[in-house]
């Protein structure tokens, strides 16, 4: 068995610098989404909503990064103490995180290229529209986007109550096998 | 001779050259105006739902041909319904005041093969400025003639976008128009 897949081994660095920059940006973005949409139009809204959108697209491409880092280097096996039900539960709660992860800026750029705005990244680099201006099918991807949106922040507040469920309940080392700095001593 | 066809949308959305030799009429829903302008450095595209078209294209009489147009401005499809309201308001457009751009051709020019050239007068918001739009005609599969063109303004010359909105670092001063037409074949 590798150093990797050891049971109670921690997350690479890559993994786990990769989790925190994600996490940081989606909430950083979900923030932006909920707050820009609420300014009257004007230089400041049309500036958060490109900033939005770098960070959604910046999301996209670490998500891209992460699965394929996860693929060559797979996470900590779960402890045996572990239920059965919660390896399922905890399976497919991050099989979903990542589908989102994926499929929420995609549903971003999709609304905008509907919405005939074009997406430069970081101001810089423009993206292809995926689709010609299209009012209606703009309104539907705009309910997908923050349906899906909305269905992510569920997602995170369970992972977060897990996480510390694992912590502080179980005393395990499901969160400081990710939390940035190795503890000091065992969690045990 | 005025051609009347099934396709002739409702009253009002067609301006028929009535009485007029060759006046053609327009193929409205498979004709259209649109923009492209740039806020911020990223394109964003619209277009108008309604408008009206006056158009005679002889190719072997330039000189009855012409193009005039009535756009509503109020009519306008952009982004989002808060980008449309913005729009109307006295520093954009000011619909209330000036609800329709015109252009009015003055001569259409041959420039080579299929290739047109419409001079004439635009007005928007009271501001008129003469404006040359270069045209490509070709035939479709149906015999109509297609005619596509595209020219660039510049709103500020127009007084569209004043005020907070008339640094063009936010809204470019440059707004390209695109115009395809769908002309019936004259008979």
């Amino acid at each position: 068995m590798t150093a990797a897949t050891r049971i109670g081994a921690r997350y690479t660095t890559t993994a786990i610098a990769l989790h925190w920059l994600i996490a940081a940006l989606i909430v950083g973005g979900f923030t932006l989404g909920l707050s820009m949409v609420e300014l009257p139009l004007s230089r400041q809204k049309l500036q958060w909503y490109a900033w939005h959108k770098w960070i959604g697209i910046t999301v996209f491409l670490l998500s891209c990064i992460r699965l394929a880092w996860r693929w060559g280097h797979p996470p900590p096996l779960h402890s045996p103490a572990m239920p059965r039900w919660q390896v399922r539960a905890a399976h497919w709660a991050h099989g979903l995180l990542y589908a989102l992860l994926l499929v929420i800026p995609l549903t971003g750029w999709l609304f905008s290229s509907a919405s005939g705005v074009q997406v430069v990244y970081l101001g810089l680099v423009p993206l292809p529209d995926l689709l010609p201006k299209d009012k209606a099918l703009a309104g539907v991807f705009r309910v997908c986007h923050v349906g899906l949106n909305f269905t992510l922040l569920a997602l995170v507040c369970m992972h977060v109550a897990a996480a510390l469920k694992h912590h502080f309940v179980d005393g395990d080392a499901v969160l400081t096998n990710m939390w940035p700095a190795a503890p000091s001593k065992p969690p045990h | 001779m005025v051609l009347l066809r099934s396709f002739i949308p409702p009253l009002g959305m067609l301006l028929l050259a009535a009485g007029q030799a060759g006046a053609q009429g327009v193929l409205i829903d498979r004709s259209e105006i649109r923009f492209m302008s740039k806020q911020m450095g990223v394109n964003v595209e619209g277009r108008f739902r309604r408008w009206k078209a006056n158009i005679v294209f002889l190719p072997k009489d330039l000189a009855a041909s012409k193009a005039d147009f009535e756009i509503d401005l109020g009519s306008i499809d952009l982004a989002s319904d808060e980008a449309e309201t913005e729009i109307k308001r006295p520093l954009w457009f000011d619909t209330v005041k000036y609800p329709t751009a015109k252009f009015v051709s003055s001569a259409v020019r041959n420039t080579g093969m299929d290739k047109y050239e419409v001079a004439g007068a635009l007005t928007i918001k009271g501001v008129t400025r003469d404006a040359v739009v270069p045209i490509a005609m070709k035939k479709d599969a149906a015999g109509n003639s297609v005619a596509e063109g595209s020219f660039a303004l510049k709103r500020l010359d127009f007084k569209v976008g004043e005020g907070e909105w008339a640094d063009p670092d936010t809204v470019a001063n440059e707004v390209v128009v695109r115009v395809r037409m769908v002309l019936p074949p004259v008979r």
